[in-house]
């Protein structure tokens, strides 16, 4: 049973949520104690003591519905055939017994599972064509099966048919499985490795044969095979959900960490929005250890007191009342015109999911005219408030210089010797005016300013791109145009802010 | 067996017990209490503020009869208010007993050394349990019986102490560098520590304790809870008034009701004997579960199709 709980918990790695090792003894202990009769119970205790946020109670929940699948369906003998594939090389027969009693305890009845085996394919598994073509052959004898899978499948032997399975999926290594696609691929390749040509030749002959007996014997095996396929699927269901999903997973997350902010799909904002996400948790476990800047201020006298008494009286340890230093600010500046408005959701939504150790960010969109939407942020979720900006001030053909006379207007007076400004664009001004004096003001009055460009630095002042009358007056210009560039950017910012 | 082993003897005892206690618990609440006794291990309680996180501990000491330590935290929480703190004016009445008796210890004795020697003989009690006034983790871990010990709002302390918190959470003791382990007598004690989750828990003290997570309820807990909070309340009104809570929840508001909230606007409405929800009833009452006028605007143009809803929902 442990195994069952270790492949659990692997599943739940895969699937991000963490745990660690103290954690699975934690939740070997919990289940000693409450044991798995119960699945509900079951799902209560370990939710109680393997994820540990909300977020991770949400994967925790439907990967438990994933994983503990075969129990809910459990008058079935597909789940117990599938509960012994994962445990059958191991430890055979013994353990078939215990989860045959779970089941009956929670499917209310318990028939032979014979029976149920027959029953089955009744349901679910008996393809379409099968139906029409199926003749009323009533019950009576039936004849033998040669082939080897036909004798398995006839057995009724379900621990012999799962050592099979998994020994056949060991043969195609199955733990190479990548893709969802490929499940296919591996089931086929896991009923070869079986004997199904074998049992599928033996199947056509017996359905020429005018033998009352071997025609039955036909339809059962044919019913059996199906059965099996679907066993087989659940098997090679689970291992993918074992193995694989998380690798591609991780690969796709790789990629979508390098490509360009602005060549990213609609359908993959989900998930670029959950890679900023973690990176910005990063971040802040990184930085969170806020360092404490307190400036020296007055004498507190009753504690200067109180804490000198163990020296009887005498005052030599001095206490002071500290004065906390304003959080330093940070200001976005983002041009949110066509070419650029990505770029400018993700490093918006980078900033944002931050606040906790970010100080107070106020941001600034523009593509001619500029605006302050702290407010928006402030009010709405960020992707909803990204959206808003995009579509409220995006139009409009871009001009640097009046977005900074704007900027001049609207809050210069706010910046002091604490505050950052970022700006992100590619100063293309359209030939316009660049107003490049502001900009050099903008410095003189603020801590740091630095410009994030999403084009590659060679092109920074070709055409109508004004970097070069820029760049004198920011402190740092960088090239930004992928998450992790942005991880970086945002990183550093960090250190310096705080 | 005690009567605590009887009552944690299965979930579902916990759970009628607490139902007798007028606290409704969901079954992953009553299994969350029944690791935390069978497991001895701590239990996180997060949730959106007002589902019942303080009044599950709170509960839970009643029900075991245990007394109940509770330890608010805030930023600024050191160990000399949440562990110990020395008597010092007791310590410095002692140091001038010492002093009047200094000439009976030293008498006779030649040069320095000696002397320190003889002072050493003597005793220290100065840094003993004597002089020592325990704060509410200490005193939890003297309690003879056992106890619950609540540490509310841990998010609100600073990083610092709750590093602090490990050593007692997970082996229940303290070190005291002045005189060593104490380690928590026979019983030790029920420990819930709760969190509005204004920031993140580090790994390290989620990896300690038990994680329950209290959502808001869904109608069918809800109306249990305020049939078991206020009773008198007619069953058709409670079922309207728990209809447009629930509807309220599901709408874009700064802050949304919890079942505090529910409780209290159920006691207010009994308060104005009002059989049934109307639109101006709500609108004069609204400020009883929403707690910021801007919200209070938002929803105003709602408030009658909200109501047709929740009075049609019976």
């Amino acid at each position: 049973m442990d195994k069952t709980l270790t492949s659990f918990i692997a599943t739940l790695r895969n699937a991000d949520v963490r745990i660690s090792p103290a954690e699975t003894l934690d939740a070997l202990n919990a289940v000693e104690l409450t044991g798995y009769r119960d699945r509900e119970f079951l799902k209560n205790t370990l939710a109680l003591v393997l994820p540990k946020t909300a977020d991770e109670k949400d994967t925790y929940d439907t990967t438990f519905e994933q994983f503990f699948r075969f129990a809910e369906v459990s008058g079935e003998s597909s789940t117990t055939l599938a509960a012994d594939g994962e445990e059958g090389e191991g430890e055979g027969d013994g353990e078939r017994q215990g989860q045959g009693d779970g089941q009956g305890g929670s499917a209310g009845q318990t028939k032979p599972t014979n029976s149920k085996r027959k029953a089955r394919p009744r349901f679910s598994a008996v393809g379409e064509e099968d139906k029409e073509e199926e003749e009323d052959l009533g019950s009576g004898e039936i004849s033998n099966p040669v082939s080897a899978l036909g004798k398995l499948l006839m057995q009724d032997s379900r621990v012999e048919l799962s050592v099979q399975m998994a020994d056949a999926a060991k043969e195609v290594n199955l733990d190479e499985i990548q893709v969802f696609t490929q499940k296919g691929l591996y089931t086929r390749r896991i009923m070869d490795q079986m004997g199904l040509p074998d049992l599928l030749k033996e199947v056509s002959a017996l359905k020429q044969s005018f033998n009352l007996p071997d025609r039955r014997l036909a339809q059962e095996l044919k019913k059996r095979q199906e059965w099996l396929r679907e066993q087989v699927r659940d098997y090679v269901e689970r291992q993918f959900l074992l193995h694989a999903d998380a690798t591609g997973m991780r690969l796709r997350e790789e990629l979508l960490r390098k490509i360009k902010l602005s060549n990213v799909e609609h359908r993959n904002f989900r998930l670029i929005q959950e890679i900023v996400y973690r990176m910005a948790k990063r971040l802040v476990t990184m930085h969170s250890q806020r360092k404490k800047v307190f400036k020296r201020g007055t004498l507190n006298v009753p504690r200067t007191l109180r804490r000198n008494m163990s020296y009887d009286g005498h005052i030599f340890d001095l206490q002071w009342k500290s004065v906390k230093v304003d959080r330093p600010k940070v200001f976005a500046i983002c041009d949110v015109s066509g070419s650029v408005a990505n770029y400018a959701r993700f490093m918006l939504m980078f900033l944002y999911a931050l606040e906790e150790v970010m100080p107070k960010v106020r941001s600034f969109a523009f593509s001619s005219d500029l605006a302050e939407v702290t407010e928006l942020f402030e009010r709405n979720k960020i992707e909803d408030a990204i959206s808003k900006t995009l579509r409220d001030f995006g139009g409009g053909s871009t001009d640097y210089g009046q977005a900074l006379v704007d900027f001049k207007k609207k809050c210069l007076d706010d910046v002091d010797n604490r505050t950052t400004i970022i700006i992100l664009g590619d100063a293309r001004n359209n030939y316009g005016d660049c107003k490049q004096d502001i900009l050099q003001e903008i410095y003189q009055r603020s801590k740091r300013v630095i410009w994030l460009n999403p084009e590659p630095r060679n092109t920074w002042n070709t055409g109508d791109a004004e970097m070069r009358k820029y760049t004198p007056y920011v402190h740092q210009a960088e090239e930004c145009n992928s998450l992790i560039h942005l991880e970086r950017t945002v990183g550093n910012l960090l250190k310096t802010v705080q | 067996m005690t009567d605590i082993q009887k009552l944690a003897e299965s979930v579902d005892s916990l759970k009628d017990s607490f139902e007798d206690h007028r606290y409704i618990c969901s079954n992953q609440i009553a299994t969350a209490v029944y690791l935390a006794y069978h497991l001895r291990k701590p239990v996180l309680i997060e949730g959106p503020p007002g589902v019942g996180k303080t009044e599950l501990a709170k509960t839970t000491a009643t029900m075991f009869a245990l007394p109940l330590i509770r330890l608010q935290c805030y930023e600024g929480l050191d160990e000399a208010k949440a562990i110990y703190e020395w008597k010092y004016g007791k310590q410095l009445l002692y140091t001038q007993v010492l002093k009047e008796t200094l000439d009976e210890v030293l008498q006779g004795a030649t040069g320095f050394r000696e002397s320190v020697n003889r002072l050493h003989e003597f005793g220290d009690i100065f840094f003993s349990e004597e002089f020592m006034e325990p704060r509410p983790l200490l005193k939890a871990l003297q309690e003879e019986d056992g106890c619950v010990l609540l540490i509310d709002e841990v998010d609100k302390s600073d990083h610092e102490f709750e590093s602090l918190l490990l050593e007692i959470l997970s082996d229940f003791q303290v070190s005291i560098p002045e005189i060593g382990t104490v380690k928590a007598r026979a019983e030790p004690p029920m420990v819930f520590l709760t969190s509005n989750n204004t920031r993140e828990i580090s790994d390290a003290l989620k990896r300690r304790c038990l994680h329950l997570y209290i959502p808001f309820p869904d109608v069918d807990l809800e109306q249990k809870i305020i049939h078991a909070r206020v009773p008198e309340i007619p069953p058709q009104l409670r079922t309207q008034l728990v209809t447009f809570i629930q509807e309220l929840r599901d709408m874009d508001l700064k802050k949304v009701p919890a079942i505090s909230e529910t409780i209290d606007w159920a006691r207010t409405l009994l308060l104005l004997h009002t059989e049934s929800l109307d639109p101006e009833l709500v609108r004069e009452t609204l400020n009883v579960i929403l707690k910021f006028q801007e919200d209070i605007d938002n929803i105003d143009h709602e408030i009658s199709t909200l109501t047709q809803k929740a009075v049609s929902a019976n």
